[in-house]
This record gives C-alpha cells, structure tokens and sequence, in this order.
C-alpha cells in the first residue's frame, strides 16, 4: 500500500532560480526502508521537508496516507511521521532532558507511568539516563542529537524520517542506532534515512534512492553491497 | 535612477520628520502624495501599502480611541455624558493614520538596498564603527531568529502540541518551551560570535578598510537639492495653512 506518494513535485527557495527539487516522483510504502543519498545541496533536506509539508510545493501534489499533506495540520502529520532534522539542537526546547522526551509523551495523554517507562526505557538506548537531569543545551553535540532521536522513537511513528542522524555520533553508537533502526523496522516501522555516511548506508539493505541536483538519479532495491 | 544610499536615507530622513512635525492632515496627506511619489520614481515595491487594509478596524478603533481622550471639537455621538466620537478625535485619528503610513514610506525608500551600503553609509557618516558593528549583526541574524522559532514551532506541532488547541493554563508553559530555547542559542551564539571575534583580531588595529566604496554622483546632488526646495516649500505652506 502506498504511503507517501509525491507526483511532479518542484519546489524552488524564495529567490532561487534553480529549483531544489525538481519533477520528484515517487511512491513510499508504509513499511518500506530507504536510504536517500546524495551530495551536499542535492535537495534531500528539501525533500524530506516536503513530505512533512513544511514546504508547499509549487509543482505537484504529495499525498500522506490517502491525503494531500497540506491538508493536514502539522499535528496530523506528527501523528503519522516521525521526524529528525538535519540540525537536531533546533529540535531541543525542554530544560531538562527527561522532559524533552516526556513533552511529546504527556502531549499525547500517556499516563505518568507509562512515561516514565518510555523515558527510561528510550533514554537507555544511547546511555543517557544520567544525562537526564542536564539542560539539552549544554550536551555535546552528538548526546544532542541521540536526544533528538529517542525523543522521536519514544513516540514510536508508524514512519520514521531521519536526516543525516549519524552527522555527529561516535562509531560504536552508529552501530547501535543501525541495529536499533533495522529492529523497529522489522517490528513494521517504515524508515527513511537520509545520509551520506557510508558507515551507516552499507548494508543497509532496502530501497537506495540517489538525488543529484534536486532529481532522483538512482532507484533501486539492493539487498546487499 | 541609480541614488547613492545617503541620498536615499536624506529622503527617509526627511519624510520622517515632517511626519513627525505635522499635525494637520492635509499637510501630512501631501507628504504621504510626496512619499508615494518618491516610491514610484525609486521603483520601490510601494505595493505593500494595499497591504495595509488588513488593519481598517485598528484606525476605526484608533479614530474611537482619540474621540473618547481628546475633550475638544464638536461631538458627533454622544453617550450619555461620553462623546464616541468627535470631529477632533477624527482629525488627530486620521494624522496618526497618515503619519504611520508616511514613515512605513520613508521605511520602503530603503527597503529593497544593499544592507552592506547601508552600513557603509553609515561609516561614511560618522557613526562609531562599533555601533555600525552591532546594527549589522542584527540584521545579520534576524532571518536566523525567525528561521530558529519556526522550526521550534514546527517540531512543538510535529511531537503533538496543537498551538490553536492549548489550554489557557498551559499556553504559558509552552510558550516557556519557546522562548527558553531561543534565549539560550542568542546566549550561545553571542558567546560564541565574540570568541570568533577576537580569533579574527576584530579592533585590533584602529583602522579599517573598506571593500566597497559609495560616491555621491552628481544625480544624487541634484536630487537632493530638488528634495531640499520641495520640503521649504512644504513648510512654507505648512506655515501659511
Ligand atoms: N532556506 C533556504 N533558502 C534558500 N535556499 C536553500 C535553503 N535551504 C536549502 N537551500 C538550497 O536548496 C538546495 C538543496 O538544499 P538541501 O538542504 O535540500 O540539500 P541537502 O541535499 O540536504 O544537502 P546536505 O547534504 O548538505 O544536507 C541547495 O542548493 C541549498 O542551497
Ligand atoms: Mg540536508
């Protein structure tokens, strides 16, 4: 079943003549793992935006679950997508980092035990449950980041977007992020990870889509590398 | 017409003062036609001035506001022993109205120039380097700020928070979630830039040299002679009215 479909879409900065993103098509199942690649500036970033509808196309339509994005409101997009920046310290507003997780879990009415569960639980993951107390400015940039993340995965989305996650992250959480993605994945999460870091996208089987210059170069299916 | 920017802040300049100086309406409705004019012949984007219907209901108010506190002229609606509106209060509402609109004007005469010439205008005026310094940092970072709140905005939305939904208690506490962040990273980034700074050895020496340079051509002399005639003019007038 098609999840996220994009049809001819374009989209141009304020001011650019050259479009970020030019006539991108594609269709994306609710369960389908894709690694979008691509140099610096080739409108990855821009694409995954669009998805999210924090930027209207000029050309074309995306379609979200059945419908337009833009008729969504961001609330309902956060409901069926889970997204990392590319800049994940814009994604930290909480004074501690217990609470930013906690904030998207009290949003959503979970009761105070589930979670402190949750928190626990995602805060694990990366080793940061000490950290819990600290203001998520002062962190490393790459304990930044690992917040934003779990923050994300303890909402637990049916559809998981991340951009470039692994930017600031030491190799031994790499590799824990790798094998944490490919077991919600298995669990049915769909997932889409934009990066260019070879670390990462190495055996990571599943849909490669390559963009040069705003335009899908490459789409394949590989299983291995 | 290609005008060096001082000739351009001259005439913000100017306008802006005789908006400030007038009183009467009609006076400040011929600077407004003066305004509007400078803005067709500069080819700036004056359009944004339709823009401004949006906030009729705000002048109605202002015109009620300026009838109920400004006791003179004759009364039009009455209530009772208060007067809803006046023909004073409907004179200074209009000057306050042309007055906005005037230095909105003034405001769009430098609206689409070069911040760098701005800047080095303001050198080439005499203003401490220092000062020129932190205008530019500001307008440097404003796109930032704005561009920082809307994605802390977005990802509020993006981890379930409806803004249009939150509770009245509760607004404080998430506009506490808005605006802590965002005071920190100007913290940080302050921080930072000064650091920057001083790696860079910024007033180190005490001069410095600038890569562009700004003239005054001879248009700009003639233009701001002619605006210097129109405004005694204005005056003049303005005096025998
Ligand atoms: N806010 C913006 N305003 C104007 N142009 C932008 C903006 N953001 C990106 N661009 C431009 O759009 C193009 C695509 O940018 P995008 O961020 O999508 O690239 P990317 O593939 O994510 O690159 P990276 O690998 O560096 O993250 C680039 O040419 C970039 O300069
Ligand atoms: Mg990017």
């Amino acid at each position: 079943m098609v999840f996220i479909s994009l049809q001819g879409v374009s989209y141009a900065y304020n001011g650019r003549k050259e479009a970020a993103v030019k006539n991108i098509s594609l269709s994306i199942g609710q369960a389908e793992k894709i690694a979008i690649t691509g140099l610096n500036g080739s409108g990855k970033s821009t694409l995954a935006k669009l998805i999210l509808g924090l930027l209207k196309p000029q050309n074309g339509k995306i379609i979200l679950d059945g419908r337009p994005v833009g008729k969504y409101s961001l609330v309902g997009v956060g409901e069926k997508l889970g997204y990392v920046l590319q800049n994940p310290s814009q994604m930290l507003f909480n004074t501690s980092v217990y609470n930013e997780i906690a904030f998207g879990l009290k949003w959503r009415g979970k009761s105070k035990n589930e979670v402190h569960y949750l928190c626990k639980r995602y805060l694990d993951l990366f080793d940061l449950w000490d950290l819990r107390y600290e203001m998520p400015f002062n962190l490393s940039d790459g304990q930044k980041q690992l917040v934003a993340i779990s923050a994300v995965l303890a909402l637990q989305p049916s559809y998981l977007i991340l951009d470039e996650p692994t930017k600031s992250i030491d190799t031994f959480r790499k590799k824990k992020l790798k094998d944490i993605l490919q077991e919600i994945w298995r669990r049915g999460t769909g997932i889409m990870v934009i990066s260019h870091d070879t670390e990462l996208i190495t055996g990571f089987e599943g849909r490669r889509i390559h963009m040069s210059k705003g335009e899908v170069v490459e789409d394949a299916v590989r299983y291995t590398d | 017409m290609q005008l060096d920017i001082r000739t351009k802040l001259f005439i913000a300049a100017i306008f802006s003062v005789l908006a400030l100086v007038y009183q009467n309406p009609i006076m400040l409705a011929i600077v407004l036609v003066l305004n509007l004019l400078a803005l067709i012949l500069f080819r700036m984007p004056f359009n944004i001035f339709f823009g401004f219907r949006k906030f009729i209901y705000m002048y109605v108010i202002l015109i009620i506001i300026q009838s109920l506190f400004v006791k003179s002229g004759e009364p039009l609606i009455q209530l009772g022993n208060t007067y809803l509106l006046t023909t004073d209060g409907i004179f200074y509402g209009i000057s306050i109205i042309l007055r906005f609109l005037i230095l909105a004007g003034s405001g769009l005469i430098l609206f689409n120039c070069n911040t760098s010439e701005l800047l080095l205008a303001l050198v080439k005026l005499r203003i401490p380097y220092e000062i020129v310094f932190m205008i530019q940092v500001g307008i440097r970072f404003i796109p930032q700020f704005t561009n920082e709140l809307q994605n802390i905005f977005n990802g509020i939305q993006l981890r379930g928070v409806d803004l249009r939904k939150v509770y009245k208690r509760k607004v404080i506490r998430v506009y506490i979630s808005i605006f802590t962040p965002l005071i920190y990273s100007v913290w940080q980034k302050a921080e930072k830039l000064s650091i920057l700074l001083e790696l860079r050895g910024f007033r180190k020496f005490p001069t410095r040299t600038y890569y562009r340079e700004i003239f005054l051509k001879k248009i700009d002399y003639v233009v701001i002679s002619f605006v210097l005639i129109i405004t005694v003019a204005i005056v003049y007038t303005g005096s025998i009215l």
